[in-house]
């Protein structure tokens, strides 16, 4: 049998195994040591464990558990309560202005964490009831929480272009930078669809009675300023040891972590069962973001073994003789649609080792792939049947909201995410200009 | 179900259950070990210790937490079809596809075993035992990290051969409990 073939087999056996809904982990793994003991006998059989080592070796891995701690703690010390409150006071008066207020709210939260996990779980519990309570079109409310808390793994810190980074094999530090204004772009692409919907159609998203803005004075409305106080200083304990070089990238994600544990308890919220719910979530996620990882570590080497990307470049190339860009094209695409499928770490750590030697092949800049790569998995995160963001909306959003209203919520989001990527493509400035410009200083 | 089959799925769950509790709390050492840093370059003393046992500590907390997380049911199952079958159906297709993540823990373990092993310069040497002649483990060569602090590499395997070991007890315990679903029985 032809190593291509064994390849091909591999994938299809993985799917097949993943279909039965046994743990993602346990289905990779097994394909890749079936694979592995079958293809090298004795020496096969270490393959899975070696991946352990190389996996304990990764260093910047370790912001992961950090992230996911901080993320929890702002969200369950509900310190984005007076943020949103905020928001929604400034907000209120324009058609559509508490919706385009929470994306203000979820960029704010992206920017203090690294998964979208936190935005999601801060903007079903806070900003959808008082959506819905001011008669917005529940739609659009459960379109924007979506989409708006995708943008935490695209502006910085973002655990997927550290998972990316270590894939690439490139500087965390310059991903993440490359990351700010395309996630800035695309909020400010959502504000714009949002905006123009509610213009022209303003029972979507009605303006706040003229009695209830009556009722906050100005002097109110100014104090509530403050609260975007906390999350600013968060930022900037994290990231400005980091970008001046003083800590490295794990010891910021520590020093952001007990900067929100910090924060929470000078807010006096930081109770018993924040702390128990915080650090039991961590451990979960952690192990099963790890266990997956690990897995698919030992699934990727044999493939290396195989020489199965050189196969699918000869392919692409050879084959079909198309050009670099038409490739690309067609790996986006192909990221799409598997991202509809596929579990979006499945496809972080499965899919991505297949296409970045690629890219690279083709003689594109790997840091501005990486932003490709972030907002197709923030697309995959979105797009039913496998999102992770639909599971989580549907178990936090309310009964009288159902899973087809969240599926197609998301389409117009979708579209705007779509054309995002399609600017980013075009010019790459957007992605690359910050980092080129802080680095090359 | 027998009753041996009943005391193992109450103890495997409990130990776990315990064992799972203690690795959460590794999250603070992880943190502690990583901000002792942060200080000690502060002061003008860089450790050299640091980032190495907190990539041990990283590796504690995912191995022995791994079966407490299987407990929680967090970890991620593809359930385009599986989240529409009943629980019926979802027992039958877990009994049977919970082999696959067995044989990938076996073979995980049995290349820890080795790495261990490696790491120790493990060999078994004929000793007399109370009397008796049998193979008894003697240590060698300690393999260690090429760093500046040179851990010796050991201590870690050998947490890491008991954490895929309790992960492989719990998946055994979950094909026990799918079986006794199968036959009406909750254990």
């Amino acid at each position: 049998m032809s190593y291509d073939m064994i390849a091909i087999m591999m994938f299809s056996t993985m799917m097949v195994m993943m279909m039965t809904g046994q743990r993602v982990f346990g289905a990779i793994g097994f394909v890749a040591v079936l694979a592995a003991v079958a293809l090298w006998g004795d020496g096969g059989s270490n393959l899975g464990f070696s991946a352990a080592i190389k996996l304990m070796k990764w260093y910047p891995l370790l912001t992961l558990p950090m992230f996911i701690f901080m993320g929890y703690v702002l969200s369950e010390s509900r310190l984005a309560d007076d943020l949103y409150r905020m928001f929604h006071v400034w907000m209120g008066p324009v058609p559509g202005g508490l919706a385009i207020g929470t994306i203000f709210l979820m960029v704010v939260i992206s920017a203090m964490n690294g998964l979208s996990v936190a935005g999601m779980a801060i903007g079903a519990t806070i900003a959808l009831p008082e959506l819905l309570k001011r008669n917005y079109d529940k739609l659009m409310v459960t379109g924007v929480i979506q989409a708006g808390s995708s943008l935490g793994i695209l502006v910085p810190p973002s655990v997927v272009l550290v998972l990316y980074a270590m894939i690439a094999r490139q500087p965390v530090g310059q991903l993440w930078l490359a990351g700010v204004f395309p996630g800035l772009l695309m909020a400010g692409l959502f504000i714009a669809y949002i905006a123009i919907r509610c213009w022209f159609n303003p029972e979507l998203g009605p303006v706040l009675p003229a009695d209830e803005r009556a009722q906050i004075s100005r002097a109110e409305k100014f104090r509530l300023l403050r609260a975007g106080i906390l999350p600013l200083l968060i930022f900037l304990i994290m990231m400005v040891p980091f970008v001046t070089g003083y800590t490295s990238l794990v010891e910021s994600s520590v020093v952001g972590a007990l900067a929100a544990v910090a924060a929470a308890i000078i807010k006096g919220r930081f109770s018993r069962k924040v702390f128990e719910e915080a650090t039991r979530q961590t451990l979960a996620i952690s192990c099963m973001f790890m266990w997956i990882i690990l897995a698919a570590l030992a699934f990727g080497a044999v493939f290396d073994g195989l020489g199965a990307v050189k196969a699918i470049e000869g392919f692409f190339v050879g084959k079909l003789g198309l050009s670099a860009w038409e490739i690309l094209i067609l790996m986006q695409l192909s990221y799409l649609i598997m991202g509809t499928f596929l579990d979006d770490t499945a496809m972080l750590v499965i899919v991505a080792p297949l296409y970045v030697p690629l890219v690279s092949a083709l003689g594109f800049d790997l840091i501005w792939y990486g932003v490709l790569y972030t907002i197709t998995c923030q697309i995959a995160y979105m797009t039913p049947p496998f999102g992770y963001n639909l599971f989580l909306m549907r178990a936090m959003a309310p009964p009288e909201i159902s899973i087809y209203d969240i599926y197609r919520s998301i389409i117009p989001f979708v579209g705007v995410m779509i054309l995002a990527l399609m600017l980013v493509m075009i010019f790459p400035e957007i992605a690359l200009w910050l980092p080129d410009y802080v680095y090359t200083k | 179900m027998p009753n041996w089959i009943k005391t193992y799925v109450k103890l495997v769950d409990a130990l776990n259950y315990r064992i799972g509790r203690f690795a959460m709390y590794l999250l603070y050492l992880l943190m502690g070990v990583l901000l002792y840093s942060v200080v000690s370059k502060g002061l003008g003393t860089p450790a050299n210790w640091p980032i190495e046992m907190a990539q041990f500590t990283m590796v504690a907390y995912y191995m022995l937490g791994g079966p407490y997380s299987l407990q929680l049911d967090s970890n991620v199952r593809m359930d385009l079809l599986y989240g529409r079958w009943s629980d019926r159906t979802k027992a039958w297709v877990d009994a049977f596809s919970i082999f696959a993540m067995i044989f990938y823990l076996v073979v995980l373990l049995w290349g820890a075993y080795d790495s261990t092993v490696y790491s120790l310069g493990l060999k078994w040497v004929d000793t007399e035992v109370l009397g008796l002649t049998i193979p008894w483990p003697q240590t060698g060569f300690l393999e260690r990290n090429p760093s500046l602090w040179r851990p010796v590499i050991w201590p870690i395997k050998v947490i890491m051969v008991i954490g895929i070991f309790l992960m492989l007890l719990q998946a055994i315990a979950f094909f026990f409990k799918d079986v006794a679903r199968l036959r009406g029985e909750e254990l």
